[in-house]
C-alpha cells in the first residue's frame, strides 16, 4: 500500500507503511535530508515541513496524513515569501551549528505567507521551535528583515529588536 | 577536470583573478612542479594530488585555482571553518570566495596542545620560571602525542596564528616571484582579488607565479599584531550560513551510503544495568537483525521507522544486578557528607591558597550552593554511521577529536588505525558532548556485525537524554571574614564535585592513568580569583558516586562562577554597597594584577550601561530586579547584567547586557552570537536545567521534562566587545559562566529571595 501525495511540487508515492512517521519516509524514502529529527515528539520543530500552507511537525504525523495534499521540505522551497525568509537568515547570520534552522524557516515562511502583513510579533509568537545554540537574537532580526522587505516598511526591524 | 561542480565553484571563478590560471579547467601549476618548501617551516606538508600545489601544513592550492585551508577542528557551530577561510584570505589578499577550508589529516602536525595546557595548574598572570618550563615541557610532548581536539574554546586560539602565519609566509614567497618577473620592488606590487599588479599594469595571477615561488627559499614571516584589516576586526559573513538556511548543509545523521542499513538503540534502563537477552518475538517488515551489546539493545533494519517498531516489539530482559541505585538526593547527601567531614575527611586536593584564612578576624558570612546534573541535549542527537570489513572501517560522525575517533574504531573494529577512515560533517551542535565518543564506539560494534553493509545508529532524543555524560552536580561551602567595612580579610571555597578529567582519561584511554594531577575544571572559576582576598583557601573534595559525568559548555566555569559571584553579591548587600561598586573596590584591592585590571575594564563597562541604561519597573505588578555578574573563563573576561522580571513566581529574564574582552576580537559580528549563544545555553540550565536520577534510572527523557529556552522566553541580549589587546582568550564557552549568578543576583534584588540552589525557582522556595 503507498500514499500518495504532492512533495515539493512532485506528485510522489511513498511505500513507508502509512502509520509511520512521516519524518522518516521522507528522509529515508525519500531523501529529503534537510528535515531533521530533533526530538520525535513534536517538541522542537527541527523536523518542521509545510503541509498545505500550514507548519507541521513531520515525527508526530503519520504518512497517511499527507495523502493528496502538498508538503514542502526546506528542499523545496519556493516563492517570494520563501526568498525574503531565507535572504533574512542570510542577512541577519543566523545560524550557528544550523541543524535546526530548517525548520524555523519553514516555520518562519508558513506563518508569514499566511499573512504577510502581520507584525514581527505576531509572527514570532506562532513560532515554537527549539534552538540549542541559542540564535533567537539573530531569528528575530531576521523575521524583521523578511516582514521589511515583503512590506516594504521600515518598522519590522525596530519591532523585531522588541 | 570538471567544470568545479558547485555554484560557489562558478562564482569564485568568475571573481577573483587567480582562476585565471585555470586553462581549460586544468591547473596551470605542473603536477609536481612546484617544491613548496614551506613545509620545512610547517613541519608537514599537506597531501597534494595531481594538479594541486601544497604549501606546507595549512595552504594549498586547489585544481580549481582556489586555495585550501587546513583546518583540525570541527565546525559545531562556533565558525571555526569560516574563521580559517577569513585569515588565509586577508593574509593572501584574496577574496573570500578564492578561499575554501577544508578538514586537515589526523596528524600530529594538527595537534591542540592549548586545550590541555589550559587545564595545568598555573595562574593565568604568574610569569614564573617554573611553570614557564612546565608548559615548554607539556606543550613538546603534547605535540609529539599530537591529539586532535575542538573543546576547551581553543580552536581559535590553536590555529589562528598559525594560519596566518603560513598565509604571510606564502604571500611573501609569491611576492618575491611577482617581483623577480616584472623587475619591480615587492612593495611597489599591488594585489588584486588574487593577482600581483605592477604599477605599469602588468599582472600576474597567483596561480601563474605558483611555479616560480616554490623555488624561492620560503622566509619565516611573523604577521604583524591582529589589527582591524579587510576582515580581521571586521568579520565577515560565513561561507556555511547559507547552506545551513537551504538545508544543504550535511550533518552525521544525513550520511547516505550505498545500501545503507539503519539502527535504533536502547540502553539499559539503569546505569551499570546490563543486557541479558533480547529477542524479536515476530517477523517485522524491513528488519534485518538484532544486535545484543553489552549495556545496549539495537534493531537493524532498512529504514530507521522499521528499526523503532522493531525495537518497540522487542522482548528485552535486562540484568540489574550490577546495577546502580542511585538517586539524586543520595549524591547530595554525599557531598554534604564529605564537605561536614571537614579536615577529618581529608580533601583530596587543596588546590590554591594563599596566606592563613585561620588567623582572619572579623564577623563571618557563609552560604552553600548546589547545583543539578545537567544533559547536554545536542540538537541532533547522537549519532553515529560505520562501514566494516575485516581489514578496515570508515565512520561517518560529528565529534569532537578526529585523533580519538581513530583510536577508538580502530580498537572496536579491530583494524589497524591507519585503516580507519573519519568523515566529518557538520556537527548538530557539541557543547562537550561529542567529544565523549562512546556513541562512534557502538555505533561501530554493530556495524561490525554487518560487515561490507554501512550501518547508521540514531539515539532516539530518551536515549541521548539518558546515554549522556552530565555537567556534573556540586556542592559548595563559601565563606569569608569581613572587616568593619564589609570587605573579606578570609575567604574559604570548599566544593564538592566528581570529577568530569578522570572519569573522561578513564573512558577514553582505560590505559592512561588518571588522577596525576588536580582536575582543574572541578574548581576553574575560583582559582586564582581575580578579587584582593588577603587569605584565601580553595579546597575540592572529589566525590563519585558513579554517574557519567562529562565536558559540558564551560565545564567547571558553569559551576564555581555561579557559586563565587553569587556569594560576591552575599557580601556586597551585607556590607550595604552596589554589587558593582563593591567589586571595584575588590579589584582595586588586587593591586597590578593583570586579570584584576581586565577584570576592571570591564566592570567599569558594565557600570556606564548600568548608568546609561536604568531597570525598567515591572509592568502588572511584576517584580523588577537587576543583577550582576563578573567572570573570567578561558582567558576572556566576561561581564553580565541580567533584568528579571517575576510574575506570580514566574520568573522572566527581560534583557541580557555582557561586556566581553576576549583580547582580540577576529570576528567581531561571531563573537556577538557566540557570546549571546554561551548566554542562552546559561539560561537553560539557570531556569529550568536538571536531570535527576531515581534509583539508578534518568529521570527526563525529552524536551517535555528537559525544557529548553524557547523564542519566547529568550530575552534580548546585547554584547560589548572590549579589544584590551591581551593575548587571545577563548570565545565559544564565556557568554555561559556569568548569565546564572547575574539571574540568580537579580532575583534577590527584585524580591530579597536568595536561591542558593539551581534551577532557579520560586516552586518550592
Amino acid at each position: 500500500m503507498s500514499v500518495e501525495f504532492t512533495l515539493n511540487g512532485r506528485p510522489t508515492s511513498l511505500q513507508s507503511p502509512p502509520e509511520s512517521p512521516l519524518l522518516w519516509a521522507l528522509r529515508d524514502e525519500a531523501q529529503t535530508v534537510g528535515v531533521k529529527f530533533g526530538c520525535g515528539a513534536g517538541l522542537c520543530g527541527a523536523c518542521t515541513v509545510i503541509v498545505d500552507g500550514q507548519q507541521t511537525r513531520s515525527c508526530v504525523t503519520p504518512v497517511a496524513d499527507v495523502a493528496g495534499k502538498s508538503v514542502t521540505t526546506i528542499e523545496g522551497l519556493s516563492g517570494d515569501v520563501a526568498k525574503a525568509v531565507t535572504e533574512a537568515w542570510i542577512r541577519a547570520q543566523a545560524p550557528q551549528c544550523g541543524y535546526c534552522q530548517p525548520g524555523f524557516v519553514l516555520a518562519a515562511t508558513s506563518v508569514i505567507s499566511a499573512d504577510p502583513k502581520q507584525s514581527s510579533d505576531q509572527v514570532l509568537s506562532q513560532i515554537t521551535n527549539l534552538c540549542r545554540c541559542g540564535t533567537y537574537d539573530a531569528i528575530r532580526l531576521a523575521v524583521g528583515y523578511a516582514l521589511t522587505s515583503l512590506q516594504g516598511a521600515e518598522n519590522h526591524e525596530k519591532g523585531a529588536a522588541r | 577536470m570538471s567544470e568545479g561542480g558547485s555554484t560557489l565553484g562558478r562564482i569564485a571563478r568568475r571573481s577573483f583573478l587567480i582562476g585565471a590560471g585555470v586553462v581549460g579547467g586544468g591547473v596551470l601549476v605542473g603536477a609536481g612542479v612546484v617544491a613548496w618548501r614551506l613545509g620545512a617551516i610547517d613541519g608537514y606538508e599537506l597531501p597534494a594530488s595531481e594538479g594541486e600545489a601544497s604549501f606546507g601544513a595549512w595552504l594549498k592550492l586547489a585544481r580549481d585555482g582556489r586555495v585550501e585551508v587546513a583546518v583540525p577542528h570541527q565546525d559545531m557551530g562556533q565558525g571555526i571553518y569560516a574563521l580559517a577561510v577569513m585569515l588565509a584570505a586577508e593574509g593572501l589578499r584574496l577574496p573570500l570566495e578564492a578561499v575554501r577550508a577544508i578538514p586537515a589529516p589526523i596528524e600530529a602536525r594538527y595537534a591542540n596542545p592549548v586545550m590541555l595546557l589550559d587545564g595545568l595548574p598555573f595562574d593565568e598572570a604568574s610569569h614564573g620560571a617554573l611553570k614557564q618550563s612546565v608548559v615548554w615541557t607539556f606543550d613538546k610532548i603534547l605535540r609529539v602525542l599530537g591529539m586532535q581536539g575542538t573543546g576547551g574554546s581553543t580552536s581559535t586560539r590553536n590555529i589562528s596564528a598559525q594560519i596566518r602565519r603560513a598565509a604571510f609566509c606564502m604571500h611573501d614567497m609569491l611576492a618575491r616571484a611577482a617581483s623577480a618577473r616584472f623587475k619591480v620592488p615587492a612593495d611597489q606590487l599591488r594585489n588584486v582579488g588574487g593577482a600581483f599588479l605592477t604599477p605599469d599594469g602588468r599582472t600576474a595571477t597567483y596561480a601563474e607565479l605558483a611555479s616560480d615561488a616554490g623555488k624561492l627559499k620560503p622566509n619565516d614571516i611573523q604577521p604583524p599584531p591582529l589589527a582591524r584589516g579587510a576582515y580581521v576586526g571586521r568579520g565577515a559573513p560565513r561561507y556555511d550560513v547559507p547552506l545551513k538556511t537551504y538545508g544543504e548543509a550535511k550533518y552525521g545523521i544525513d550520511t547516505r551510503q550505498p545500501g545503507q542499513l539503519y539502527a535504533a538503540i536502547r540502553h539499559a534502563p539503569r546505569l551499570g544495568g546490563r543486557l541479558d537477552r533480547a529477542v524479536i518475538p515476530a517477523k517485522i517488515l524491513g528488519v534485518r537483525g538484532i544486535v545484543e551489546g553489552k549495556d545496549y539493545v539495537a534493531v537493524v533494519a532498512e529504514t530507521y521507522a522499521a528499526a523503532l517498531a522493531g525495537l518497540e516489539k522487542a522482548e528485552i530482559v535486562w540484568d540489574d544486578s550490577k546495577a546502580s541505585s542511585v538517586s539524586t538526593k543520595d549524591v547530595f547527601a554525599a557531598y554534604r557528607a564529605a564537605l561536614d567531614k571537614g579536615m577529618d575527611f581529608k580533601p583530596r586536593w587543596i588546590v590554591d591558597s594563599a596566606g592563613d584564612v585561620s588567623k582572619a578576624s572579623g564577623k563571618e558570612i557563609a552560604a552553600t550552593y548546589d547545583a543539578p546534573f545537567l544533559a547536554h541535549a545536542t540538537m541532533e542527537p547522537m549519532n553515529a554511521t560505520a562501514f566494516v570489513t575485516e581489514t578496515e572501517a570508515k565512520v561517518w560522525a560529528g565529534h569532537q577529536s578526529a585523533s580519538l575517533v581513530q583510536l577508538m574504531v580502530a580498537k572496536a573494529a579491530n583494524v589497524p588505525s591507519d585503516k580507519v577512515e573519519v568523515f566529518t560533517p557538520f556537527l548538530g551542535g557539541g557543547f562537550g558532548r561529542r567529544a565523549d565518543l562512546d556513541y562512534i564506539a557502538k555505533a561501530v560494534e554493530i556495524a561490525g556485525r554487518f560487515k561490507g553493509t554501512p550501518v547508521q545508529t540514531i539515539w532516539s532524543r530518551a536515549e541521548d537524554i539518558r546515554d549522556d555524560v552530565y555537567r556534573p552536580a556540586a556542592m559548595a561551602d563559601i565563606s569569608a571574614k569581613v572587616d568593619g567595612d564589609g570587605m573579606p580579610s578570609s575567604f574559604v571555597y570548599r566544593i564538592a564535585v566528581p570529577s568530569v578529567t578522570d572519569q573522561f582519561v578513564a573512558r577514553a584511554l582505560p590505559s592512561a592513568k588518571g588522577g596525576m594531577m588536580a582536575d582543574r575544571t572541578t574548581v576553574d572559576g575560583a582559582l586564582f580569583p581575580f578579587y584582593g582576598l588577603p587569605t584565601r583557601s580553595i579546597e575540592n573534595f572529589t566525590v563519585d558516586l558513579g554517574i557519567p559525568v562529562g565536558f559540558w559548555r564551560s565545564v567547571g566555569y558553569s559551576l564555581n562562577c555561579h557559586f563565587v559571584e553569587c556569594f560576591i553579591d552575599e557580601l556586597a548587600v551585607a556590607a550595604s554597597t552596589h554589587p558593582l561598586d563593591y567589586r571595584a573596590k575588590l579589584l582595586a584591592r588586587a593591586g597590578s594584577y593583570e586579570p584584576a585590571i581586565r577584570a576592571a575594564r570591564v566592570l567599569e563597562q558594565m557600570a556606564a550601561f548600568d548608568k546609561a541604561n536604568p531597570l525598567s519597573p515591572g509592568k502588572d505588578g511584576a517584580m523588577a530586579g537587576r543583577g550582576y555578574a563578573l567572570t573570567a573563563s578561558f582567558h576572556s573576561f566576561v561581564g553580565e547584567i541580567a533584568d528579571v522580571e517575576i510574575v506570580k513566581g514566574d520568573l522572566k529574564v527581560r534583557r541580557v547586557h555582557a561586556v566581553v574582552d576576549c583580547g582580540f576580537a577576529i570576528d567581531p559580528p561571531n563573537v556577538v552570537a557566540q557570546v549571546r549563544s554561551g548566554i542562552n545555553f546559561g539560561l537553560t540550565a539557570a531556569l529550568y536545567g536538571r536531570v535527576d536520577f531515581d534509583n539508578g534510572k534518568v529521570v527526563p527523557a525529552n524536551f517535555d521534562t528537559y525544557p529548553l529556552l524557547s523564542l519566547e522566553d529568550a530575552p534580548n541580549i546585547s554584547v560589548e566587545i572590549v579589544n584590551s589587546g591581551a593575548a587571545l582568550g577563548g570565545v565559544g564557552e564565556i557568554g555561559t559562566p556569568a548569565i546564572a549568578p547575574a539571574v540568580a543576583n537579580a532575583v534577590f534584588a527584585a524580591t530579597g529571595k536568595r536561591l542558593r540552589s539551581l534551577p532557579l525557582t520560586f516552586g518550592t522556595a
